[in-house]
């Protein structure tokens, strides 16, 4: 195993039960991260690339014969509940289709959130608004979430999966909801960090903005090609 | 801590916590006014009956105990006993006073035959008492029946023109004063002589002694005669006002102390036969209340000895059935019952263990030869009871009426528990998203459920602080809000019409452009106002609206006072249950991955 290596998905499989039927979403999908690499994975709807994703981020469980996901060699779901909390919380950065914001929370607050949960920055304030800052929000700090723009609503959601400073940021089709302008943007901002030394995982359907990575993998039919 | 922080958040930023606060707390104020007023009736029950008959009775029905004062010298030996007095209890006919011609004439009556000194001992008789002191038209009555009770004495003391000026002002006075006071003590204490006035006033003492009339009614004796003091609620003459104390109709008029009453009572032979009626003409001295409706209507107290020659239970000498000359012996006095009062803090029940040892002490040390012996411990007919036993007729149906009532409230608390729970289970259930987001960045479970317990503490412990405020205020102010009921001010009504009609004008503005919920507010907040200006005009058709009728239940005013313990319970109850409406589906939702949770909308 490779030192460099951040990101492990090995022979992952995912199979969905919908009442008495089972869909089968993932067939043993592999995939490697190196550290400060941007990897977009590409493949139609329905193909399980968001899945992939979330079993890459410990948000969802591989099926029981499965493989396993590794992060820095270690396989994420053998440790403790506590370990799986810690590696969502510090260890990597989740971006969401949708934003997945608090709506009772200001702009501020959304961003820092995980740096309170977490307890281990405690300037994690600071930090949130330093870098909601950076994404052009600084008039915006005491909004809610309801008050944005699509933009910035993405924005406010990057600076929360930053704010912990993890070692890579998946991005499940963080331009997906928005206009043609603004994903640019968001791709400008992904961009930056990547340059910075952030490893990517990126999902998306749209070839154009699988090409912004360093590496771009295929899925199909529950395989990475 | 973010939990916290959220917690605010969700509490601040939307109207449902403000409502769930509002639902807990009318839950928990409807708990606590109910069951304040049902204990407090209980209690009111039991501790009246403590204070009316002391702790322990001893009873031996019609035919009486023999040798009390024996009996009484052995119970009051015993450490654990404050005081003991004797009593003759029966019925009798009590022929009425009444000024006027088409009251009721005579009222029948529970007699009790008291020693005055010892029964305000074991009771509260004294307190009971209901004048303390003469009022000026009360005062004014006594001068009036004084003057023209000795007219001779007192006008062959004045010169004629003198004479002619007391006359003519207190027949004017007797006429006029049952509508109007006339102020006469002092005219005439203007116009007469010092030695007159006085002279006047040494015809009753109650006219220079404010306490007189409360010192008679203690010793059941007015000029040196026995005298009754009879309940409350016996003359029709007394009459409760909206503040919950008496007066006498007519301008004291009808005051009981001014008047002699004939008492009359059945005695009852050794077989059970009813001997010849005994009447007495006796003075009133003053009249009781205890509180309890039943017992103010119908009891009367008179002197002991009274009482014994009415039933015939006073000591008399035995003859020979062959001979009726022949003096066999001697028949001693006796009593009904005698009442026992245990010293502070002696439990009831274990008093009347004291008492029983004590009886057979006393049975057994009677002197041999003894001609007419008490009846044994083992007797039938003697009873030997604490005062909760004795009210166990009076209070039994109330008890029951209280296990209905707590069967009753079983249900609403189980209704109230599950308006709780689903009050939380929709506000946690809808966050279930939230939940998914925090346990994508790293909350862990605990942690998640923490903050919808702190948000449940928060909404369950002010609504119970704020339901416990609102239920003390309800239930202290109860007889208040009775009466309001009773007769509720024509304000409201024209209150309710008022906002009735600027609903009705909001509905319109604000449903002009097609909004239909304004409608609907408009149409509830219309019936609504309608609906308590209709229940207001209703009751003041009505004459007024009595829930609480004292000669149904017993006491002249509703219980006031906060059963703290049941409002602690449901207080805590209502935490409770607020803090299982919010765990079980925040747990339920941390159990689940974050993305399932994610998923829902």
């Amino acid at each position: 195993m490779s030192d460099s290596l951040l990101l492990q998905g090995q022979d992952l499989r995912k199979t969905y039960v919908l009442g008495k039927t089972t869909v089968p979403v993932l067939h043993g999908a592999s995939i490697d991260v190196a550290e400060g690499a941007w990897v977009s994975i590409l493949g139609s709807s329905g193909s399980g690339k968001s899945t992939l994703l979330h079993l890459l981020g410990g948000l969802d469980r591989p099926d029981e014969n499965s493989g396993q996901v590794l992060y820095r060699g270690q396989s994420v779901w053998e440790q403790s509940q506590r370990a799986i909390n810690d590696y969502r919380n510090n260890d990597i950065g989740f971006v969401f289709q949708f934003y997945h914001l608090l709506p009772e929370l200001t702009v501020l607050e959304n961003a820092c959130l995980p740096a309170m949960i977490g307890q281990v920055n405690e300037d994690g304030l600071e930090r949130a608004e330093v870098l909601l800052k950076e994404f052009g929000l600084g008039h915006r700090l005491h909004h809610k979430p309801r008050e944005l723009s699509g933009g910035e609503r993405q924005r406010t959601a990057i600076a929360r999966a930053l704010v912990n400073e993890p070692s890579v940021l998946l991005a499940d089709e963080p331009t997906g909801n928005l206009d043609e302008e603004t994903g640019s943007e968001i791709l400008g901002v992904l961009k930056e960090l990547h340059q910075d030394g952030l490893a990517i995982v990126m999902v998306t359907h749209d070839p154009s903005i699988a090409s912004q990575g360093t590496e771009t993998v295929h899925l199909r039919r529950g395989v990475i090609e | 801590m973010y939990q916290s922080r959220l917690t605010i958040r969700y509490l601040t930023s939307r109207f449902i916590p403000t409502i769930a606060v509002a639902a807990v707390a009318l839950c928990v104020a409807l708990v606590i006014v109910v069951v304040s007023v049902m204990t407090g009736f209980l209690n009111m029950v039991q501790s009246s009956g403590r204070t009316l008959m002391g702790d322990v009775v001893v009873t031996y029905g019609l035919s009486g105990i023999p040798h009390y004062d024996r009996l009484m010298d052995t119970i009051e030996q015993h450490e654990s006993v404050e005081a003991v007095t004797p009593i003759v209890d029966g019925w009798g006919l009590l022929r009425m006073p009444y000024p006027d011609r088409d009251a009721k004439q005579s009222e029948t009556v529970q007699v009790w035959g008291i020693e005055p000194h010892s029964f305000a001992e074991v009771t509260k008789f004294a307190d009971s008492l209901q004048w303390k002191s003469v009022s000026e038209n009360q005062r004014d009555w006594l001068l009036i029946d004084a003057i023209q009770k000795h007219e001779e004495a007192v006008l062959s003391r004045l010169d004629d023109d003198t004479k002619a000026f007391v006359i003519e002002h207190v027949n004017a006075a007797a006429r006029s004063m049952n509508f109007e006071s006339v102020g006469l003590a002092q005219t005439l204490e203007d116009t007469l002589q010092t030695e007159d006035w006085e002279y006047i006033l040494s015809l009753d003492p109650r006219l220079t002694n404010e306490g007189e009339v409360h010192a008679q009614g203690l010793s059941l004796e007015r000029d040196g005669k026995p005298a009754i003091v009879s309940g409350l609620h016996v003359s029709e003459g007394n009459e409760r006002q909206d503040d919950g104390s008496y007066q006498v109709i007519r301008n004291d008029y009808w005051w009981l102390p001014r008047y002699t009453g004939t008492l009359t009572m059945l005695p009852i032979d050794a077989q059970g036969g009813i001997i010849e009626p005994e009447s007495i003409v006796m003075p009133f001295a003053n009249e009781f209340m205890s509180g309890v409706y039943i017992i103010d209507d119908t009891r009367i107290f008179v002197p002991l000895h009274v009482a014994q020659q009415l039933l015939h239970l006073d000591e008399a000498e035995i003859v020979d059935e062959d001979d009726p000359t022949e003096t066999v012996g001697v028949d001693p006095a006796k009593v009904t019952s005698v009442l026992v009062r245990g010293v502070e803090g002696v439990n009831a029940d274990d008093l009347r263990a004291i008492v029983q040892s004590s009886y057979l002490k006393f049975y057994d040390e009677m002197p041999i030869g003894t001609f007419v012996m008490p009846p044994p411990l083992g007797d039938p007919g003697l009873v030997i009871q604490t005062w909760e036993d004795q009210q166990r007729s009076f209070t039994g149906p109330v008890e029951k009426e209280r296990e209905l009532m707590r069967t009753l409230f079983s249900i609403i608390y189980l209704v109230v528990a599950a308006l709780i729970l689903s009050i939380f289970w929709s506000i946690v259930f809808e966050k279930t998203k939230d939940i998914g987001i925090l346990r994508s960045i790293g909350a862990s479970r605990l942690s998640v459920v923490w903050v919808f317990l702190q948000f449940a503490l928060v909404i369950g412990v002010t609504g119970a602080l704020l339901g416990s405020l609102l239920g003390w205020l309800i239930t202290t102010n109860i007889n208040a809000i009775h009466e309001a009921l009773g007769n509720p001010p024509i304000a409201i009504a024209i209150g309710a019409i008022i906002l009735g009609c600027l609903t009705i004008a909001w509905m319109f503005k604000r449903s002009r452009n097609g909004d239909f919920l304004p409608i609907v507010l408009g149409s509830l907040g219309a019936i609504l106002f309608a609906s308590i200006a209709f229940v207001v005009f209703n009751i003041r058709a009505m004459g007024g609206l009595v829930i609480w009728d004292a000669s149904v239940y017993y006491f002249s005013h509703i219980p006031n006072d906060v059963d703290w313990n049941a409002a602690i319970i449901t207080s805590i109850g209502a935490v409770v249950f607020c803090l299982i409406g919010a765990a079980i589906p925040s747990a339920k939702a941390a159990d689940i991955d974050p993305v399932k949770a994610l998923r829902h909308e």
